[in-house]
């Protein structure tokens, strides 16, 4: 029996204590031939022996290996040895260094831990040494052939399972295995796959012991994890995708490879990142399913804690570890081959079915309720991509830059995460702060809104059935921590930094909205209803979220006079908000002139150095003009207190002080629109309009600019009068087309009302040097007008009225005469014929070519010009109000449903809706509600005019339309049209079926109420939409009155050159309902001309859409009408 | 003779720098504050001036290059 084992099973002997580990350095000799090596390697049962020979091996080896030692002599000697080493040719089982497997081996039975190291130390260098030189490749294969043998392999597990704390003999074997799974290219790859069971034994434990100590990895000590990951590296660089599949399935692998990765040495990050991109992310013949077992949530989140790796030291030009790691989640997370990134349906969540079929009735009678999950994800949204949906809960987009880009890209990526992020990450809230996590987190947000919306909601290549779910959309737009009380506390923030980021934020928003809206009126869509009911509700939604007008206004009002950038972007908000949102826009009382007048004046001083911030200032200025021409009753030729010139005057100055090169095509197309409608100059598309003065001013700029100063007060002093009383100077006209002798001619009233206030400058003393300025300034102005096209005697004639009260003492005005062939230098006119070809850059260039030749397709005209009827039917209505209280049945529509019934084509309903009416008036009047006296006045007025008519037929429909509109104006003591509609109910108990209430009213009376008149007629101009319905409503339109009938007057309304846009549209919308009654399009041709009247209003467009929707009407008119009769009627004039 | 024409890229670059330029003029104060505040470190500094250059995207390239083309224009000399 041999000597007692320290390490025997008994153990009783003596008590058991922790041995020493001594590591005795072994012995060694330099080796000089073959012969020596192999005596040397020979088995030996002595441990020192064998140890000694291993050892003088090793170092053999280690010189063979360094650099700068390329011995052919001791390489002779090493192939001498494997030579001699090699097993016979035919042997079955054949074993190389068959000395050295015996004595690990050996060291294995006898627990010898240090030859259990030195032998893969050994096996590792040398196969390294044999990779490097082909003729060597064979013994390498042999040696590792060798190393898959039962008996090797059992080795192996053996040594890879070792104590934790025996990295000495763990290591070396992990470096071994790497050398032998890369040899010659991963020869043995497959095979030592194979055999899994042992060479990948312990695998995800030796990836866990990790470094200790406090100073960093040295890099020739590598720690075990260290080698466990190189081996893995190298294994997925040489393995097939079959295998690769099946070892990234092993999940504890798979989880300890990351799990200290923060805390690994800089080269092995890089490596393993490199590794992973390469042979997992980016390898095409891996399968998806694969790829998806690495890269689950945990591993991207240990992954993204390497954006705060802080043990690397990177050279200048490489990249840091924190740019490799956001450059490997980038690919990862966004793109779809790597596994992670599935594909999503866009705004509609997992689950649902966007075109699963709903009955029409079902759709008619309910609405949006009919889609059930239509409410259903505002607090939870299922989405396909859990992975990605969980990951990046975990990110930090306020704190860094790289975060933020991941996480927006995989919300570009997969749409559906968004409202999943923001419903599952409430903590952090947009509550405005000074600081930097606020600034990162509005950053973010910012680039959240900017997203753009997918195609058509989701991922086809048409519209669903149904709407997306409106909470996703809206969650989209505004993200939940973009809330009313939150923005509105950033808008009104005494830090204007604070304000103008949630500006900015807006302006996207709103600006995304309109691309929502438009996407929802989209003309493919099959049930239009149900997506304008949505379109509906998501401007409701959005109403709810962001702050009100009166916070935007008050946010613009606060800024200093000077800041250009925030005040652009504040106006800009403004302007969005009239035009995407002008129900909202249009509720505050926004008095645009004071702001325009301020944005004027300080443009008008020139007082910033900057030209740049000159032309951010004119930005803003028109996203002013833009506000004014939307809204009514803007004072272009009121100069206000602070102010000595009107805001018309003020704007032409800011166009003469401009720096050249500026460009103004939007202020000079304002003030030329504004002044043809005021008649200050010829309203001939050949006239260049207001251009002719532009120039002499600028001119005059240039020539003598201390002038022009000089010339404002005498000029805002005319175009004021000549706006005020146009008819005055056309009638001066014709007096001196007359007094010309001339039958007829062309001259500019503005120039009419010059020669009419000279002779007052002239009187005034103290006045020399205008008069000066105004012997420059005028005969340019005249010559200009000349080259414009106006009638030179005319010219001439007023030129020599002017000039005795010029100051020309030596006549040399009175020689020179108007001058001739001067030249438009700073504007563009004549036209060249390059600009013409080209696209039309100016205004009057589009206008003429083909303007009757613009005809909307009949499906855009609907979309433009179809209304819903506002009065539809919904029976239920008559069950629904009972149990509802007095605000419920005023404020939520259960009072307007049930009037509407009064015009069912059904006599029972009517009659019980006529009952129910009477019951909820009532009821009303019995309630606390505020209003309830005039709410009942007005039910009972309009069931005393229904009671006996609805016993014949249905009340017509502009009756009860006007009692709904009514209803909302009773609702609100603050409505401009109050008084009116209460003056109205008190006149009398019922209302005459002839007429239609508050025409007269509305249209020829004062509107009471400040400015309001516009806003009075969009009200009439609604209810008379949604009360023209049947040809008896028609009767009552075009029914002789004594102020002519409604029709005659709605038309010449719309003939009112200040009226803007949504208000002719809204003209457009009552004619386009009068065609879908029959008879209607006939009744509007011959009774009202409304085909010519059409192409007159066609021909007056500057806009090409406009002209394009008049032309559609037209069109329309006529395929409604009876042609035959239409011919018959027009003799042959229409129609052909 | 008129100055070359400047390609999308400068325009645009020009454009950041002209943004941020007044970006910092406008917001002085309160960029102190926020250099002062507890939060700013590490990144912060590149966050901000991200965060505040990331309005150009409101502008499209003819407004940049609208901008930016007026400081080619200075007010004529008389």
């Amino acid at each position: 029996m041999g000597k007692r084992s320290s390490r025997g099973p008994d153990g009783t002997i003596a008590p058991r204590k922790r041995q020493k580990v001594v590591h005795e350095a072994p012995t060694s000799e330099e080796i000089h031939a073959s012969r020596q090596l192999q005596q040397l390697l020979s088995f030996s049962q002595d441990p020192v022996r064998a140890r000694h020979g291993l050892q003088s091996f090793k170092l053999f080896l280690d010189e063979l290996l360094s650099l700068d030692s390329n011995d052919a002599d001791r390489f002779k000697i090493l192939r001498g040895y494997l030579e001699a080493a090699k097993p016979a040719e035919d042997d079955e089982n054949p074993v190389y260094l068959p000395d050295i497997m015996q004595t690990w081996s050996y060291g294995g039975q006898t627990n010898n831990d240090n030859i259990m190291s030195a032998v893969p130390v050994l096996l590792a260098l040398l196969l390294k040494l044999l990779s490097q030189s082909l003729d060597t490749v064979q013994y390498g294969l042999g040696i590792c052939r060798t190393l898959l043998q039962k008996r090797q392999q059992e080795l192996i597990a053996r040594n890879l399972a070792a104590d934790k704390g025996k990295a000495f003999i763990i290591s070396p074997t992990l470096r071994m295995l790497r050398e032998a799974v890369s040899f010659d290219g991963g020869a043995i790859a497959r095979p030592l796959f194979r055999a899994r069971a042992s060479m990948l034994k312990s695998l995800a434990r030796n990836m866990g012991i990790v470094h200790v100590g406090d100073e960093a990895e040295d890099t020739k000590r590598p720690s075990t994890r260290t080698n466990a990951v190189l081996f893995f590296l190298s294994a997925l660089r040489f393995l097939h995708p079959e295998a690769k599949k099946e070892l990234l399935s092993q999940r504890d692998i798979v989880a300890a490879l990351t799990r200290d990765v923060k805390q690994d040495p800089p080269y092995l990050v890089r490596e393993l990142l490199a590794g992973l991109r390469s042979h997992v992310l980016l390898d095409d013949k891996l399968p998806r399913e694969a790829k998806a077992g690495l890269l689950n949530a945990s591993t991207l989140t240990r992954l993204s804690a390497l954006y705060q790796y802080r043990l690397d030291t990177p050279a200048e030009d490489d990249p840091s570890i924190a740019d490799i790691a956001h450059e490997f989640l980038m690919t990862a997370c966004t793109n779809p081959s790597c596994g992670v990134l599935r594909q999503d349906s866009g705004f509609y969540p997992r689950e649902i079915d966007p075109n699963a079929p709903i009955p029409n009735a079902q759709l008619d009678d309910l609405g949006l309720e009919a889609i059930v999950w239509m409410d259903k994800f505002k607090n939870e949204v299922p989405v396909r991509n859990y992975t990605l949906s969980n990951f990046v809960l975990n990110l930090r987009p306020w704190s860094s830059i790289k975060q933020a880009e991941l996480l927006t890209s995989i919300f570009r990526a997969a749409p559906e995460i968004v409202a999943h992020y923001f419903l599952n990450n409430k903590s952090f809230t947009f509550e405005p702060k000074l600081s930097a996590t606020w600034i990162g987190y509005a950053a973010f947000l910012f680039n959240t809104v900017t997203l753009p919306i997918p195609d058509h909601f989701c991922r086809s290549s048409s519209f669903p059935e149904l709407p997306p779910p409106t909470s996703i959309v809206i969650d989209n737009i505004l993200p939940p921590p973009l809330n009313q009380k939150a923005l509105s506390r950033s808008l009104a923030n005494k830090s204007n930094m604070i304000s103008f980021f949630a500006t900015r934020i807006l302006v996207l928003a709103i600006e995304k909205l309109d691309a929502a809206i438009k996407m929802h009126r989209d003309p493919s869509h099959s049930n239009k209803t149900i997506w304008a009911e949505a379109a509906r509700r998501l401007v409701d939604e959005f109403c709810q979220r962001s702050p009100g007008i009166k916070d935007m206004i008050n946010a613009y009002r606060s800024i200093p006079e000077g800041d250009v950038l925030q005040r652009e972007a504040a106006s800009r908000l403004l302007r969005l908000c009239y035009e995407v949102l002008p129900q909202v826009a249009l509720m505050a009382k926004f008095d645009v002139s004071l702001f325009l007048e301020t944005s004027l004046s300080r443009l008008s001083k020139q007082e910033v150095d900057d030209p740049r911030d000159t032309a951010l200032s004119l930005k803003e200025l028109e996203n002013l003009l833009a506000i004014a021409g939307y809204s009514p009753g803007m004072r272009w030729f009121a100069a206000s207190e602070t102010l000595t010139l009107s805001p018309f005057t003020l704007l032409l100055k800011v166009c003469v002080d401009t720096p050249h090169g500026v460009t103004l095509e939007t202020i000079r197309q304002v003030l030329n629109f504004v002044a043809v409608e005021q008649q200050l100059v010829p309203a001939d598309e050949k006239h260049p309009g207001l251009l002719a003065l532009l120039e002499a001013l600028q001119a005059l700029r240039h020539s003598a600019p201390d002038s022009v100063a000089l010339v404002w007060p005498f000029l805002d002093n005319c175009v004021t009068r000549c706006a005020n009383a146009p008819v005055k100077y056309v009638e001066k006209i014709q007096e001196v087309i007359s007094e010309a002798g001339l039958s007829e001619g062309s001259v500019s009233p503005i120039a009419m009302a010059m020669l009419e206030q000279l002779p007052f400058v002239a009187a005034k003393e103290g006045e020399q040097a205008t008069l000066r300025a105004l012997s420059r300034f005028l005969p340019d102005f005249l010559g200009f007008s000349a080259i414009a096209g106006e009638t030179r005697p005319l010219l001439d004639l007023l030129f020599s009225k002017m000039l005795t009260h010029l100051a020309d003492s030596k006549g040399k005005l009175a020689k020179a005469g108007v001058p001739e062939g001067l030249q438009f230098q700073h504007n563009p006119w004549p036209l060249v014929p390059e600009a013409k070809a080209g696209e039309a850059k100016h205004p009057v260039a589009s206008q003429e070519k083909g303007k009757s030749e613009l005809i909307m397709d009949a499906e855009t005209l609907e979309n433009a010009l179809h209304t819903a009827d506002g009065l539809e039917a919904d029976n239920s209505a008559l069950v629904k109000w009972s149990t509802k209280t007095a605000d419920e049945l005023v404020d939520e529509g259960y009072l307007t449903s049930l009037i509407a019934l009064l015009v069912s084509e059904h006599t029972s309903i009517r009659k019980e809706a006529l009952v129910s009416i009477l019951k909820a008036a009532a009821k009303i009047k019995q309630s606390e509600y505020d209003e309830k006296e005039q709410v009942w006045l007005l039910l009972s007025e309009l069931a005393e005019t229904a009671r006996d008519q609805i016993i014949d037929g249905p009340l017509p429909s502009p009756l009860a339309s006007f009692a709904c509109h009514a209803l909302h104006i009773l609702r609100d003591p603050l409505s401009n049209l109050y008084p009116k509609v209460n003056t109205f109910l008190t006149r009398g108990p019922f209302w005459n079926l002839d007429r239609l209430p508050l025409v007269d009213e509305i249209l020829s009376e004062e509107p009471v109420v400040g400015d309001t008149f516009y806003a009075q007629t969009n009200w009439l101009l609604g209810y008379l939409i949604d009360g023209l319905r049947t040809p008896r409503d028609l009767e009552l339109f075009h029914k002789k009155r004594a102020k002519g009938p409604v029709f005659e007057r709605i038309l010449a309304l719309a003939a009112n050159p200040y009226m803007r846009l949504p208000l002719q549209t809204q003209v457009l919308r009552l004619l386009y309902r009068a065609t879908c009654i029959e008879g209607g399009s006939t009744t509007l041709t011959t009774r009202f001309g409304i085909l010519n009247w059409l192409e007159a209003r066609q021909a007056s467009c500057t806009d090409n859409n406009e002209a394009a929707l008049y032309g559609g009407l037209r069109r329309r008119v006529w395929e409604t009408c009876d042609q035959g009769r239409v011919k018959n009627w027009s003799k042959g004039g229409l129609g052909d | 003779m008129a100055p070359p024409q400047k390609s999308d890229e400068e325009v645009a670059a020009e454009f950041t720098s002209y943004y941020l330029q007044r970006a910092t003029k406008e917001f002085a104060e309160d960029l102190d504050k926020v250099r002062a505040a507890d939060d700013f470190k590490n990144d912060a500094l590149q966050m901000l001036v991200s965060a505040l250059q990331q309005g150009t995207v409101l502008f499209s390239p003819e407004e940049q290059r609208r901008i930016v083309m007026a400081s080619n224009h200075p007010a004529p000399k008389f």
